[in-house]
């Protein structure tokens, strides 16, 4: 990255900031979506990291999600301990979901298999999160208590900031990732592992690590879902919900954390104009992934890259 | 007590099979897997719903939601993947969730507030066969997915189109040098993919509840059946099917009853962990 293209990304700091008065604006409706939008951000993330960066078509990204749900709301509800502890409980609690669904990657399954596997162990949460009754509630779902900052109940525009500055240090946290060796080896091995392994990257120690932390953002957006929506129900954690974060990446841009950025506000903005008519958000999300695929496969990042140098994204899947 | 169970698991297991032998169909022609094929059976099951609202008979609204679905798999190939096979195997895969996506949506808009049901064209009821109770339902099930298999055979077996099948299936490129046309191959093996799935949706909403999700079930079934019988083999996705119908109903009454939910994703889990290959799977089929 040339030095002008460096100074321009500090420009990028300019937007969490002109974000901080935003909660002087809404009121509390706009509010919950604004903090929706900063949930998914983190999701898209993690997601990306998987499917963008090391190109592995995983689909465990709700079973990340969820897990770290229901550690945050467990620990919540039946340990009573205040919200902002459980939130690192949470992504080490997918960040060992993580771990354990790089096994079957480790061991060679790949492609399409690969896919099947993760969703068949996306599901397989589900159930448990049904059949744990004493823990999560069962099909009722579990209740949760107010969450809890330092003592202080996390009011609307309180949330705001904690989601904001959340969002953020993961976002720069999975930055320095990607600009780092372990990104460089992701790319290899997205752009061919084989030939990453024959030139001595220790491709399986790589696909863990990068499972890992993709399960660790994903696992603190769920403390988020947690402290957000103070209900858990095992159907938020559906193949619906997989579908509506798969689409959150591949119109944003896959592997692109700008198109994460991007595709969690567009994505997540959208459903609640349909919110009346159930079955049109689904919809209206089929046909937007079909023109998107068809015309821009490459998602909005690349529409901003082409717009301007400074949003262009190496990281991006390039056709 | 156990042949009981194998009968009952039988019956559920040829449905398992027509849905998973779809799908290989769809992944031996043109070797993408149909996502959205759950949504596609959900979306011809609709469809018979629909005919025989309007007072068809069943036979023929049965028909009718074979020739709709066998268009709509038939379009999609034509509009939506033809025009990025060279795209990677996750644009191709995405397109086809994105297609099942979408019918879920129009299917939730219409119906999502109601269940409906199919009527059954014959009564509801059951008869013993020696020692074993075999129901109606199960009876038509397997009487309806062996005609479909003994005409796919037929079909594979004995007719000009069999051949040109069987030559793509073994190299796609040999098949175009021959003059096969390929792209129109590809378009009607979808459109058979589409009929077998609408018919699969259609006995399927006979004997549950017709709901917008039921092509999520369906999808799952398919997915653990084709794993099972071993990826992109036909035999296998009958062997498999039918095992996994028997397993559900054995694990389910000798183990736990949670075994009738969960057998179809641990067999998934498992079988991939374990024996990639299934149980007549050969080498992995790659698009490189």
């Amino acid at each position: 990255m040339s030095g002008a293209a460096r100074a321009g990304r500090r420009l990028f700091w300019l937007v969490p900031l002109a974000l901080l008065p935003v909660p002087l604006a809404l009121n509390p409706y706009q509010q919950f979506v604004a903090d929706l939008v900063l949930m998914y951000v983190p999701v898209a993330i993690g997601f990306n990291v998987v499917i963008g960066n090391l190109g592995l078509f995983a689909f465990s990204n709700v079973a990340y999600f969820g897990i770290g749900a229901y550690a945050s709301g467990i620990l919540m509800a039946k340990a009573g301990l205040p919200w902002w502890i459980t939130v690192l409980p949470a992504g080490l609690a997918g960040c060992g979901a993580g771990v354990l669904t790089a096994v079957p990657a480790l061991r060679g399954v790949r492609l399409f298999y690969l896919a099947i596997m993760t969703l068949a162990f996306g599901e397989l949460m589900r159930w448990s999160y049904i059949r744990a009754e004493a823990l999560t509630g069962g099909s009722m779902g579990l209740a949760l208590p107010r969450a809890l900052l330092f003592g202080w109940p996390l009011d609307d525009a309180r949330k705001f900031y904690v989601f904001l500055a959340l969002a953020v240090i993961l976002v720069i946290a999975t930055e320095r990732l990607l600009c780092s060796r372990f990104g460089r080896a992701f790319m290899a091995i997205r752009g061919n592992e084989v030939a990453a392994a024959a030139m001595g990257i220790p491709t399986g120690r790589f696909i863990v690590i990068g499972f890992a932390w993709s399960g660790f953002v994903v696992g603190v957006a769920g403390a988020m879902y947690a402290a957000l929506i103070g209900h858990l129900s095992p159907d938020s954690f559906n193949l619906s919900e997989l579908v509506l974060e798969f689409a959150i990446i591949m119109v944003g841009g896959v592997g692109s954390q700008l198109g994460s950025v991007l595709g969690a506000a567009v994505l997540t903005a959208l459903p609640q104009l349909f919110m009346s008519w159930p079955g049109s958000e689904e919809l209206a999300f089929g046909l937007l992934l079909i023109l998107v695929i068809l015309f821009l496969p490459r998602g909005l990042a690349s529409l901003l890259a082409r717009w301007h140098p400074i949003f262009r994204d190496r990281y991006l899947l390039e056709e | 007590m156990l042949l009981q169970l194998v009968v009952s698991g039988i019956a559920n297991g040829m449905l398992y099979a027509l849905i998973a032998l779809s799908m290989t169909l769809v992944y031996r022609a043109t070797t993408v897997l149909n996502f959205g094929h759950g949504d596609m059976a959900t979306a011809g099951a609709y469809a018979g719903f629909v005919l025989v609202g309007a007072g068809l008979p069943f036979i023929a609204a049965f028909a009718l939601a074979l020739g709709l679905l066998f268009a709509a798999g038939f379009l999609v190939q034509r509009f939506l993947l033809r025009p990025i096979m060279r795209a990677p195997h996750f644009a191709l895969a995405t397109m086809a969730l994105a297609v099942g996506y979408a019918l879920r949506g129009a299917a939730r808009l219409r119906w999502g507030s109601e269940i409906v049901n199919l009527p059954r064209p014959y009564p509801q009821g059951a008869f013993m066969l020696g020692p074993v109770v075999v129901t109606n339902d199960a009876l038509v099930i397997t009487a309806a997915v062996l005609v479909l298999f003994v005409l796919m055979l037929l079909l594979f077996r004995a007719t000009r189109l069999g051949r040109i099948i069987r030559a793509v299936f073994q190299t796609e490129r040999g098949a175009a040098l021959v003059g096969i046309n390929v792209p129109l191959f590809h378009g009607l093996m979808w459109g058979a993919g589409g009929a077998l799935a609408a018919a699969g949706g259609v006995l399927l909403a006979m004997i549950v509840p017709l709901t917008p999700d039921m092509g999520e079930w369906v999808l799952v079934r398919g997915f653990a059946a084709m794993t099972l019988g071993g990826f992109g083999s036909l035999p296998g996705a009958i062997a498999g099917g039918v095992l996994l119908g028997v397993s559900e109903e054995v694990l389910g009454f000798y183990v736990s009853t949670v075994f009738t939910d969960i057998t179809a994703y641990l067999v998934t889990i498992l079988v991939l962990l374990i024996r990639p290959r299934g149980l007549f799977g050969r080498q992995a089929l790659a698009r490189v």
